[in-house]
């Protein structure tokens, strides 16, 4: 089964027997191929026929040499260094020697090869000093300078897994060259917000409703990404709404007599709210001026979508617009239940 | 920390699969009765977002993701149906975390919070929630195109 890992597709005719190993050899195979992470990016990306890969572990052997591409500066000299060590202990060498491509996945098949061993023998594993099990398995030794304890060496594969996600994340979310982890958490977890609000948004406006819903989707949805319908969109309000929002305004004044409940429900439907007068002139006066650059800046795709300040801006349209139809803006004493709507991003 | 070091798969349908389940749901929708009255639109809006939320789980992926699995458990004991999914093959073990377990009190902060918002994310450590992350957010994204684009197909001129 080890030969069949360490075969890899490109150099399949390199199968020398093991029952010598020469240090020099091997150390020149790998530093003579020296530009071996980019010679594998240009195979990772597409796995070669499996014909000579036996299992689905060898594509991911194979596979591997692009994800740490990514942490090519801490790995490759440290495990090639790493090899080395455990080599000239042991003395004793299971791997044949590939050629110059096949180096990039002969070092990561020593760190995976590190894996299952520490698996099988981690109950006889005395801090990789240990006899290694008669399956004539590599030694496990770390970098100098570093404990061989098991765990550290465990600590460590979690980091490096841990750090590989985060790129794949990184790249996800727009605005995300933070290299803190922690602004980069942030970045995420805004992020998630921003979609599931920008989901519950686009669900109401599926109504069918009055153009100022879908329009104030485009509105918050554009605030972020998709810059065409943001500008589509944009040019709506203005016209449509002003009708619209005489006619909700007549709708909802008759419903407030009748019942309170119901009529918060229509507006929620509407996706309006309804807040005291100072807070709605403070609102307007404080945003008058942003909301002319809400549009062109929806037009700028890398938009950086906080939540609050797409919540903000929600609460914003909707407040402009209800104050452009008409001077005095509704209002009920304190009641300004619906904000939580456009504020609060619950749970799906 | 016994797993292997796979690579990470977070490949995402095409949008016809999610355009395909989320108009299909739309259509089961709207053949029910308490669906088309004009009042009570709070509902309306509730139901097409559940819709939106699990045809989103179906398309990407039915039982095979962690979330999804939790979305579709999720909506199922709204309805109070009793779903049966297929056992997986290998179970979230942390009997297999020893003491290498490093609890990075910001980081373990910051991934509370993203336990809270992705489904599924309460058994399971930061390595593996990170990956169910990036896959739910590809997928909640093509959610998202595909619903813009039905809405601005639909829209008034």
């Amino acid at each position: 089964m080890l030969d069949s890992l360490l075969t890899p597709s490109t150099s399949s005719h390199m199968q020398t027997s093991a029952t010598t190993f020469d240090h020099k050899d091997f150390l020149n195979h790998i530093f003579a191929s020296a530009p071996w992470p980019s010679v594998d990016e240009t195979h990772a990306p597409q796995p070669p026929p499996s014909d000579v890969f036996v299992d689905s572990r060898n594509q991911q052997i194979m596979m591997m040499p692009l994800s740490s591409h990514h942490q090519n500066d801490n790995v490759d000299g440290s495990s090639a260094h790493a090899l080395y060590s455990g080599f000239s202990a042991t003395g004793s060498r299971p791997f044949h020697i590939p050629q110059g491509s096949g180096g990039g996945p002969m070092h990561q098949q020593g760190q995976t090869q590190r894996q299952p061993q520490q698996q099988a023998s981690a109950s006889t594993d005395t801090g990789g000093t240990a006899v290694s099990p008669s399956q004539s398995r590599t030694k496990v030794r770390a970098r100098r300078g570093q404990a061989t304890d098991p765990h550290s060496i465990a600590e460590r594969l979690r980091r490096e897994r841990i750090a590989e996600r985060m790129k794949a994340l990184q790249e996800l979310v727009p605005n995300g060259n933070k290299t803190d982890k922690a602004s980069m958490l942030d970045e995420i977890i805004d992020y998630v917000k921003f979609l599931q609000l920008q989901v519950k948004v686009l669900s109401m406006s599926r109504l069918g409703g009055a153009a100022y819903v879908s329009s104030q989707s485009s509105e918050a949805g554009g605030s972020h990404g998709s810059a065409s319908s943001a500008v589509a969109g944009g040019n709506q309000p203005t016209g449509n709404s002003n009708d619209g929002l005489t006619m909700t305004e007549h709708q909802v004044a008759k419903l407030m007599e009748e019942d309170m409940g119901s009529a918060m429900q229509y507006l929620q439907g509407k996706g309006l709210c309804l807040m005291p007068i100072s807070l709605a002139t403070a609102i307007s006066t404080a945003t008058s001026h942003t909301r002319n650059s809400l549009i062109p800046g929806a037009g700028d795709v890398g938009g950086r979508p906080s939540s609050s300040n797409l919540s903000g801006k929600t609460v914003q349209t909707m407040n402009t617009l209800k104050l452009n139809s008409n001077g005095n803006c509704m209002a009920e004493g304190s009641s300004s239940i619906a904000v939580k709507e456009a504020v609060s991003i619950s749970k799906p | 920390m016994a797993s292997a070091n796979k690579p990470i798969n977070t490949d995402v349908p095409e949008k016809d699969v999610f355009a395909l389940h989320f108009l299909q749901s739309l259509s089961n929708l709207r053949r029910q009765n308490t669906f088309n009255s004009p009042e009570k639109t709070n509902d309306r809006v509730k139901k097409i977002k559940k819709v939106a939320y699990v045809s989103m789980a179906r398309a990407a992926g039915g039982t095979n993701r962690l979330w999804s699995r939790a979305l579709l458990r999720r909506a199922a004991k709204e309805n109070n149906k009793v779903v049966r999914f297929p056992r997986r093959k290998k179970r979230v073990t942390c009997l297999r975390r020893r003491r290498s377990n490093r609890r990075d009190p910001v980081e373990e902060e910051e991934a509370e919070r993203l336990r809270n918002l992705v489904p599924g994310g309460g058994g399971m450590e930061i390595s593996k929630l990170m990956e169910e992350t990036a896959h739910y957010i590809k997928c909640l994204s093509m959610q998202v195109k595909v619903m813009q684009c039905l809405v601005d197909g639909l829209a008034p001129k």
